[in-house]
């Protein structure tokens, strides 16, 4: 006993045990979902952001520039490709007017509120990247855009190529992004996206909650035996739980599997954005829910 | 004299800057999935040898919490407390303020090792992190040393002068 009493003496071992309790304290604090950051919080971001905007835009123009160069070969193809999709855009986007007109028409029709018919109006904001931080752990960008430009927490983020990650935090000019590749099943939030398949839009059905490091994909599971899915097609958000906007691109199925009990299939998806080389995110703005 | 030590810590802000900004840009696309050098770290290391273990503590806890909270995806703290604790263990264990060059860069390397296992860990015991301790160390930790490796050899000259100016003005100061 007396033994304890002099442990406990100990002026340097008493320090650090009480360090180690307080850290675990806010770590087990801030793991949870919050409503919004303290003040220093947001104040250190603003500030440490702004820095940050200084260093990166200059540094990513001069590895653009390099990359420009390297590219210059590719530019003719590109453009001929480019040519072929912008005619073929011309003449959807007329039957698309007028499917529009249509539905909103029958809208009206059908006495929808005006909540309702808010609630699929999106709002595309492009955002630069600021900073990266690319821990496998915790893999998250900094942003130029925050609570003064209406970003919330849980908006999902997009590049052109398909669907990057979700703003896990904002301040009042900066905001965080949590990237897909920290996505997993097993994580204290989920953050689970509902996918279905292009042109098999009320058949395929899945989640994507985990993604695996070793092979660079993600798991679709919970498909159904029935499902017609198969490899190569495009797979989209579908929608449904509301968090998270349907028609974003998600990647292409890769192969199909019987999961491990046997009772549904998992399919293995490669992303369609890149995750390397950030310069500009898309954040779709969500209207506001009313209360 | 004084404003030495000022001018150091300015430089350490501007060294974390440029983690997440510059070298990003510097890394190759293939590897950028890979590395996420820490080069603040590698600097505290040497602030916690050649100068005192209890700084270099303090200076990890600072800039581990400024990293924490800028890149605030999970939870905040993880990067505070295994800055703080490689450190301070570091200077604790290896209480050698000449450390030569040799041993300065076998405590970079456990250090590193150190840093990455302690974050490691702590995402484990939260259950955040799915990957297992053999991958990791093939593909995160062991890529990540020897990056921190190459910078300790590029900053061992100048940042070993000026702290150890620091320290023997600090003496002079407390003999008279």
């Amino acid at each position: 006993m007396l033994q304890l009493f002099k442990l406990l003496g100990n002026k340097r071992l008493f320090i650090m045990l009480i360090g180690l309790v307080a850290f675990i304290a806010i770590m087990g604090f801030t793991l949870g979902p919050r409503a919004s950051l303290s003040w220093p919080e947001k104040f250190v971001k603003d500030t440490v952001g702004f820095v940050q905007s200084v260093f990166y835009k200059p540094a990513a123009y001069i590895a653009g520039f390099f990359e420009d160069v390297r590219n210059m070969k590719a530019v003719y193809e590109e453009n001929e490709e480019l040519r072929r999709a912008v005619a073929q855009y011309s003449r959807e986007s007329a039957n698309y007017n007028t499917i529009k007109a249509k539905y909103e028409r029958l809208r009206d029709n059908l006495r929808f509120t005006q909540n309702q018919k808010n609630r699929d109006k999106y709002d595309y904001r492009t955002a630069e990247v600021i900073a990266v931080n690319s821990d496998p752990n915790n893999r998250t960008l900094v942003v130029n855009l925050g609570e003064r430009d209406g970003i919330r927490p849980n908006m999902s983020v997009t590049t052109v190529d398909g669907m990057v990650g979700i703003v896990s935090n904002v301040s009042n000019f900066t905001s965080t992004v949590k990237l897909l590749t920290t996505m997993d099943a097993q994580d204290p939030n989920p953050q689970p996206i509902s996918v279905t398949a292009i042109g098999k839009e009320d058949k395929t059905f899945g989640i994507v909650e985990t993604y695996d490091e070793k092979t660079n994909t993600l798991l679709m599971t919970r498909v159904a035996e029935d499902d017609p899915i198969a490899e190569g097609d495009k797979i989209i958000s579908s929608g449904a739980g509301g968090v998270i906007p349907p028609g974003l691109i998600i990647g292409t199925v890769d192969s199909v599997q019987i999961s491990q009990f046997g009772q549904s299939r998992t399919a293995t998806i490669t992303p369609a954005a890149k995750f390397e080389d950030w310069r500009y995110v898309i954040i779709v703005v969500t209207p506001e829910e009313p209360k | 004299m004084m404003a030495r030590k000022q001018i150091l810590i300015l430089l350490l802000f501007v060294l974390f800057i440029l983690q997440g900004t510059v070298f990003f840009w510097l890394t190759p696309s293939s590897l950028q999935l890979q590395i996420y050098p820490n080069f603040v770290l590698v600097a505290i290391f040497f602030v916690s040898i050649y100068y005192h273990r209890h700084t270099g503590l303090v200076l990890g806890l600072i800039f581990g919490m400024l990293h924490d909270i800028v890149y605030y995806g999970e939870m905040i703290g993880t990067y505070s407390f295994a800055m703080g604790i490689s450190a301070y263990l570091l200077g604790l264990v290896f209480k050698a303020p000449r450390a030569p060059l040799p041993m300065m860069m076998t405590i970079v390397i456990l250090g590193s090792l150190l840093f990455d296992s302690t974050l490691f860990g702590i995402y484990k015991v939260f259950r955040l992190n799915p990957t297992s301790y053999n991958w990791s160390l093939l593909h995160h930790m062991l890529p990540n040393l020897l990056v921190h490796f190459a910078f300790a050899l590029a900053i061992y000259v100048p940042v070993r002068k000026q702290l150890e100016l620091i320290a023997k003005y600090q003496r002079r100061k407390t003999a008279s």
